[in-house]
């Protein structure tokens, strides 16, 4: 990929970027500003970054999508199936653009919740310091870009103290064919308070299209969020993440993230411990088939003293799919008793099927429990011999141990209607292997 | 001659790499680049007179003539007169069939072995400190063991640096043939100079089938004071072949020299069933910076390999262990185990690992481990009840963490690998 293309490409998406209305303050369309000015002095990233090593985006350059245009034809029993039946508030994006229509909301006393622009007025002060705090733009194109097209997106504000039950719903849903949509997510978790937030990426059809998210959340002392991720967008898409959470004191975030669909599909996720005693739980799962390729980069960024973090990843990877995974820890100086541990576990069910991971670790305290352990291989010949010593046919037991090594991730996850979505997904996608 | 040539015409084309920069903290980017400004310049003065011959390269080096002597020389330990050693043990060898002498005596007298296999390992082009030292190498030792013949003693080679604001660059050729095995001891040291000096080394192994080769470095190159100023740059490009099938390669090395290392020894097992082997172990103090690990490249069926790195930081030193292990798809059957673990020692030093798994075939096992650490206050507790003070605490702690790497080393070795990191590490507790 030559450079011209290179800028072309991101000079041609800046071009479609239509003038904005005045609807919405100056601070965010200095924001916006910014971010246009950043995309056009960055370049796409290319496979000579060491960030961006195993995975080849240049087939995105030959894709100058458009932003999805504003046209919803779903009516609600179109999206009945992706519902979750604990989720008594649910936000629908259709191509990224809000639809009042299909979503639900039952807790707009107790809490701020709905589409962004909505809020930006009443709730300017709070919004500004928040919105592209946590996932900067000045190195990151797919980030920027992100904040240049920012328009529709959902927030979220639970107040000090209130504690949400039920989880909120957040369903990303793709119908165009060609386009690019940007999703935007914000959550604001204030002193005390605890939320259960689920990000599911959908497709309503096999089309092809780019799907580049950002995600932020914010959590106060003492606050506790869940936060559930699952992309299962279709087979040619690409879907291109970023995640941002910084963390106060005492204040705990649990992450499942689960990355099933997608052409190419990239998820960055930073986490920061920016005060003393936060807590991160991060669990990922990959489960990919085909010629997909599925990158997972976390940073995890201690920075104050008494932090802890538990992060496990792993991939199941079949046919010629391509996996990647990156965990990078850093435990700042004087970030003394820090209690780290990291695993990343893969499986490969194919002979043609790659694995990348690299778990890094970078410390500079010495007060510190850090561990970390990678492990690449193929099911136990031992355990499948097992089950067949118990009866069970030699396919089964491969899918059956298959199945028990996605499990353990997907069991993380609260909710017990999209756990047993996932479930199913994870069979089906076993047993046709 | 052409070798150097072409090895010289690709150094120019050749960017500095930075790659190894990105991870970096801010303080290591801007010393590696301090280095490299006279660094350049040093060689072209040189490079203009590297054609004629070899003996103008040394002169123009800097490096003098009895140095030469100590450079290709041969010594059992370091207390030893290194010339008559040399001399012994070469009539011993040779009765055998093996060839030991300083690479260019074999240039001239073995000239065929030299051409087939010399930059063989580590092509010319291979990255930039190796094109350097391919285009300039002064001298090294050169080592053949013939077909089926176990090399009967420990052959070893000691290098020292003595002329300020030299560099130095020797090259170590090492083939083992079919059934062979021979140990091989690699010693360095270097007297203290405020200037920072270059050492850009080139090892290269070639063990066919059933051949053996255990390489083992004590590596104690200036450092630097405590302050950071001085000290050696240790580049250095090593690399082992596993040719032929069942062949067997192992690295052990102790760091605890240099201001800046940065090495990886590597093996590619290409014959089926060979076997890697990394013990390591890297002692870091002051404003040291080590960033070393290995290459295990899996081409053969059946290959096994084993990484065991020891990281010690104290002080304000950076240590680093950067490891790739890659199972090519014909790698049926491979198997890793690394394991890499770091003990810090006082708050203002850092300790990273950034191990790279590429994994391209199914039947493939490979495992990493890694943690961190600081050596417990029980454990310091537990030796001052028995009225051990502690830095000797310290010191005991120590070698008993990097007991799996010295457990590797011969004898003589293992006593003074030991000595040296109780010394290193003086002062550094309390």
């Amino acid at each position: 990929m030559s450079d011209l293309t290179n800028t072309d490409y991101l000079e041609y998406l800046l071009k479609s970027l239509s003038i904005k209305s005045t609807e919405s303050l100056s601070w965010l369309n200095q924001l916006r500003a910014q971010a246009i000015d950043r995309v056009s002095t960055q370049k796409l990233p290319t496979r000579r970054d060491e960030e961006w090593r195993f995975t080849d985006i240049s087939p995105l350059t030959h894709l100058p999508y458009q932003p999805s245009k504003l046209e919803c034809n779903l009516h609600a029993h179109d999206i009945e199936h992706l519902t979750l039946k604990e989720a008594k508030n649910r936000l629908v994006f259709v191509d990224g653009h809000y639809s009042q229509d299909l979503s639900t909301i039952s807790d707009s006393a107790a809490l701020v919740i709905g589409n962004l622009p909505a809020f930006v007025a009443t709730h300017a002060s709070i919004l500004e310091s928040h919105v592209g705090q946590y996932v900067q733009f000045d190195n990151n194109v797919f980030a920027a870009l992100n904040t240049a097209f920012l328009r529709d997106g959902a927030l979220i504000i639970v107040p000090k103290d209130i504690a949400i039950s039920e989880p909120i719903h957040l369903l990303f849903i793709a119908t165009q064919n060609e386009v690019t949509s940007y999703p935007r997510c914000l959550l604001i978790g204030e002193a005390g308070s605890n939320v259960t937030l689920i990000e599911d990426y959908v497709a309503l059809q096999q089309a092809t299209y780019i799907t580049n998210s950002v995600t932020e959340i914010s959590l106060a002392a003492n606050a506790h969020a869940k936060h559930i991720r699952i992309q299962r967008e279709s087979a040619q898409a690409f879907h291109l993440a970023n995640c941002g959470v910084s963390l106060a004191h005492a204040s705990n975030y649990q992450s499942v993230s689960i990355s099933l669909g997608s052409h190419i599909s990239r998820y960055n996720l930073d986490v920061r411990l920016t005060d003393e005693a936060a807590e991160c739980v991060i669990d990922g799962l990959t489960l990919i088939s085909d010629r997909q390729l599925a990158d997972t980069h976390t940073c995890i960024d201690h920075m104050k003293p008494k932090g802890t973090s538990r992060q496990q990843h792993k991939c199941i990877v079949n046919d010629a799919a391509h996996a990647v995974f990156n965990g990078k820890i850093i435990v700042r100086p004087h970030a003394q008793r820090t209690n780290s541990s990291q695993s990343s576990r893969n499986l490969l069910l194919s002979k043609t099927a790659q694995v990348d991971t690299k778990p890094q670790l970078e410390i500079f305290a010495d007060d510190v429990k850090c561990a970390h352990g990678a492990t690449v291989g193929q099911l136990d010949e031992e355990e499948i011999f097992y089950l067949e010593s118990r009866g069970l046919s030699p396919e089964v037991a491969r899918n059956l141990l298959t199945f028990a090594f996605g499990a353990e991730i997907i069991s993380r996850i609260p909710v017990s209607s999209l756990r047993q979505q996932l479930e199913q997904a994870v069979l089906n996608q076993t047993q046709s292997s | 001659m052409s070798f150097r040539l072409k090895a010289y015409q690709k150094w120019l084309t050749m960017p500095e790499p930075e790659w190894q920069n990105v991870h970096y903290p801010k303080i290591d980017f801007q010393s590696i680049s301090y280095y490299s400004a006279p660094k350049p310049k040093q060689k072209l003065a040189s490079m203009d007179e590297v054609d004629p011959e070899l003996l103008r390269t040394f002169e123009k080096l800097g490096v003098p003539m009895h140095e030469r002597a100590a450079l290709a020389g041969v010594a059992v330990d370091v207390i030893f007169d290194s010339v008559s050693v040399a001399t012994t043990y070469k009539e011993k060898l040779a009765e055998v069939g093996i060839i030991f002498c300083s690479i260019s005596e074999a240039v001239q007298n073995h000239p065929e072995l030299i051409q087939k296999y010399l930059g063989s390992v580590v092509p010319v082009g291979d990255n930039y400190f190796a094109a350097l030292n391919s285009a300039v190498f002064t001298d090294g030792s050169f080592c053949f063991i013939p077909k089926g013949v176990k090399c009967p003693m420990d052959l070893s080679t000691y290098f020292r640096i003595n002329t300020e604001g030299s560099g130095q660059f020797e090259r170590t050729l090492i083939i083992a043939e079919e059934g062979s095995s021979v140990c091989y001891l690699e010693g360095c040291t270097a007297p203290r100079f405020d200037t920072n000096q270059l050492h850009a080394a080139v090892v290269e192994l070639i063990a066919l089938d059933n051949a053996d080769i255990k390489y083992s470095t004590v590596q104690n190159w200036y450092a630097g004071d405590e302050n950071g100023v001085g000290g050696i740059y240790n580049f250095v490009t090593k690399r082992g072949l596993a040719k032929g099938v069942n062949s067997r390669i192992s690295w052990t090395q102790v760091e605890t020299g240099s201001a800046i290392t940065w090495k990886y020894p590597s093996c590619i097992l290409r014959g089926d069933n060979s076997v890697g082997e990394f013990y390591s172990v890297a002692v870091t103090n002051n404003y040291q910076q080590a960033d070393t690990g290995t290459k295990m490249i899996h081409l053969g069926k059946n290959t096994r390999s084993t990484i065991v790195s020891k990281g010690i930081s104290a002080g304000h030193s950076n240590s680093s262990y950067r490891g790739l292990v890659r199972i090519t798809p014909t790698a049926e059957g491979a198997r890793n185990y690394s394991q890499c673990d770091s003990m810090l020692i006082g708050d203002q030093c850092g300790a990273h690992t950034f191990p790279y798994i590429q994994v391209h075939n199914s039947s493939a096992v490979v495992e990493h481990e890694a943690s961190t650490s600081k050596i417990g206050e029980d454990q310091l507790f537990y030796f001052s009840q028995r009225n051990i003070d502690a830095e000797e605490a310290v010191s005991m702690i120590i070698n008993g963490f990097c007991k799996d790497v010295f457990q590797q080393l011969p004898m003589e070795f293992a006593v003074e690998a030991t000595k040296l990191l109780s010394f290193k590490l003086e002062g550094s507790v309390g």
